[in-house]
């Protein structure tokens, strides 16, 4: 197994790939030398970071205890300078939004909807079984790699379920971005009804995206009227209905969302980077061109 | 017996079967993977006993007192805890899980548990050295921190040897360790105020010489989360008498005023909430009193010019005037 190692000398940056984190953070393409694997190292500014140093923390040992291939992994963290810097593995497609808004104007394709939420769900239920809740779904945490596998990030918002020794009847925190996240009064099973809601509108459509991220989860996020006037199959269109029940309690869990019929139906003729195309992998692209890397490949939240 | 699938093990029989899986896990003879198997499956039934699940509520508390009661007999807390690395990943997070609820047992006021971990302080040692481990630090820390809660648990982590082993635990260069091992260290350094504060003076030497190398580490981290914990360590009413120690020391006068200097404006920042105490002092040793008179101008001409930009922060305004003016007006004792 390759050993990370915990020094930025044992990685070459080759490019930047965006920034994250309220432009605290820079997200960097980079090689780890001894191995030859191409990484993203996400560099944290800790100096220009005030309030939200306990997120970055938090996130990375929360990040770090969970093990799921449908969840993002750091290989590890270390200081460097006064740099929290995150070594994973490179998500060669980038985040849904970054497809969304490159590729995809007007939404994904059906099958490549239905391939990655059944990732998200997948690592979204095993998320909710080891006692969290996210509370950060949407687009740019939802990031594909080169093999076409959707991995979960942006852990800095996850809730324990489980505190004080006890599964909590409901949660009365609410993430820094937003003061209506409707978990309060929910009960323990209830609560798993995490709100999936968000992700889909999106990846069916991109004119649903929220022009600010700090809006998104405002508890009424509809599906918007070209959504309804595209041509999803019937299943699809239910399954984003049971996500955008209004009534909290009536929506299904992450795990009961799997069994429904649409991935069973779903078939797996093409794979989601045969879908995905004309966007390619990152690794791809740096061949394409060469070497020469001077676009700006991520859009801000990676 | 039910009927249709299997009788549910009574918390004896799962304990007995942890215990045995565990047993042969730590003897690695070659049944090693159905020994893995055995342990996960025998932790999660304990768990959902505790826990309950999406389906099942936790089991009743005559069942749990029994669980807890077989827990202790067996010495199997322990044997866990020593044996985690061997334990896969879900089951390490599962056995912390169990700890930390069987930990929170009740019996009107008395805690069973806390009081069984007294009578086998090895359980605190072993998690304490749990840091020293990359695949288990996370789950012991999550352990620890759940025993300090109890102020005679952190009583016997304070007073023991392998607490000065926290110094080098929060520098190590796997952040996320790092990091959560200076959660528990703060932990014990600040949850009960009268404990840490015996603690404190009766270990001043010996405390603040291995802290001294925290606050000049070269990990930028370590450096400025000392640095705050100091602040507010020195700031907490029950510190007083370390703070009077403290702060009549010249060196860490000194080293504050290196630390108002220093390139990030953090650290400057956290610097400048341990130098106000030194300033605001009003009974200042002579060394202390000379130092601030010799630099008199200067600090009061830095001061102007520190943080300017922080217009909103009221208090810190407030601070600050207040000690350019104590500063202005510091004259020598008369007679020397």
């Amino acid at each position: 197994m390759t050993r990370y190692e915990g020094n930025i000398s044992a990685y070459k940056t080759i490019s930047i790939l965006g920034h994250c984190f309220e432009g605290t953070a820079v997200v960097h393409l980079a090689k780890h030398i001894s191995s030859g694997a191409m990484v993203a190292i996400k560099k944290f500014d800790m100096d220009k970071i005030k309030e939200g140093a306990h997120l970055v923390e938090r996130e990375i040992i929360l990040t770090k205890q969970l093990h799921h291939s449908n969840l993002i992994t750091y290989h590890t963290a270390f200081v460097s300078g006064p740099d929290v810097c995150v070594v994973s593995p490179l998500m060669a497609y980038g985040s849904c939004r970054d497809l969304l808004s490159r590729h995809f104007n007007d939404g994904l394709p059906e099958q490549a909807i239905i391939t990655i939420i059944r990732d998200v769900f997948d690592g979204l239920d095993y998320l909710h079984r080891k006692g969290y809740i996210h509370r950060a779904i949407r687009a740019s945490h939802i990031l594909i790699s080169a093999a076409g596998r959707a991995c979960l990030s942006g852990l800095r918002y996850a809730c324990p379920i489980v505190l004080n020794g006890r599964w909590q009847r409901s949660i009365h925190s609410f993430p820094a971005t937003n003061g209506t996240e409707p978990f309060a009064g929910m009960s323990k099973t209830l609560m798993l009804t995490e709100k999936v809601r968000g992700c889909i509108p999106q990846l069916l459509d991109s004119t649903t995206l929220p022009r600010n991220e700090n809006m998104e989860c405002s508890g009424d996020c509809e599906v918007s009227n070209n959504v309804v006037n595209r041509r999803f199959s019937e299943d699809l269109h239910e399954l984003a209905g049971l996500c955008l029940h209004r009534e909290a309690y009536d929506r299904p869990t992450a795990g009961q969302l799997l069994t429904h019929p649409v991935f069973k139906t779903h078939k797996k003729s093409l794979t989601l980077p045969e879908l995905l195309r004309p966007a390619l992998p990152l690794s791809d692209r740096v061949a394409y061109d060469t070497g020469i890397f001077t676009m700006k490949f991520f859009n801000d939240e990676v | 017996m039910p009927l249709f699938g299997k009788s549910q093990k009574g918390p004896a029989e799962v304990v007995k079967a942890l215990k045995e899986a565990v047993n042969s896990l730590e003897k690695g003879d070659k049944k090693a993977e159905k020994a893995q198997e055995d342990v996960s499956k025998n932790l999660v039934l304990i768990k959902n006993m505790l826990y309950g699940t999406s389906d099942a509520e936790p089991q009743a508390d005559i069942i749990v007192a029994q669980l807890a009661q077989e827990l202790y007999n067996s010495n199997l807390l322990l044997l866990l805890i020593q044996n985690l690395n061997r334990i896969d990943f879900e089951g390490k997070k599962d056995v912390a899980q169990v700890f930390n609820n069987i930990l929170r047992r009740q019996i009107g006021t008395r805690s069973p548990t806390v009081e069984y971990i007294c009578t086998k302080p090895e359980i605190l040692f072993t998690l304490m050295t749990g840091y020293e481990h990359q695949e288990i630090a996370l789950n012991c820390g999550t352990m620890l921190r759940e025993c300090a809660r109890y102020e005679a648990l952190a009583k016997i982590m304070l007073y023991s040897d392998d607490f000065y082993n926290f110094f080098r635990y929060v520098e190590v260069s796997t952040f996320d360790i790092a990091s959560d091992a200076f959660s528990t260290f703060k932990e014990l350094l600040t949850r009960h105020k009268i404990l840490c504060a015996d603690f404190l003076e009766m270990n001043y030497d010996k405390v603040f010489s291995h802290y001294q190398r925290l606050l000049n580490s070269e990990n930028y981290v370590t450096r400025r989360q000392s640095l705050k914990l100091l602040g507010e360590l020195l700031l907490d009413r029950h510190n007083f008498t370390v703070m009077t120690r403290y702060i009549s020391n010249p060196d860490n006068l000194k080293l504050m005023m290196n630390m108002l200097k220093e390139r990030s404006r953090n650290i400057q920042f956290e610097a400048f909430h341990v130098f106000k105490v030194f300033v605001a002092n009003p009974n200042k040793p002579k060394p202390i009193l000379d130092i601030l008179l010799r630099n008199q101008e200067k600090l009061v001409e830095f001061l102007m010019r520190f943080h300017t930009d922080r217009a909103e922060d009221e208090q810190f305004n407030d601070e600050k005037a207040y000690l350019i003016r104590q500063i202005k007006e510091l004259k020598p004792i008369p007679g020397h």
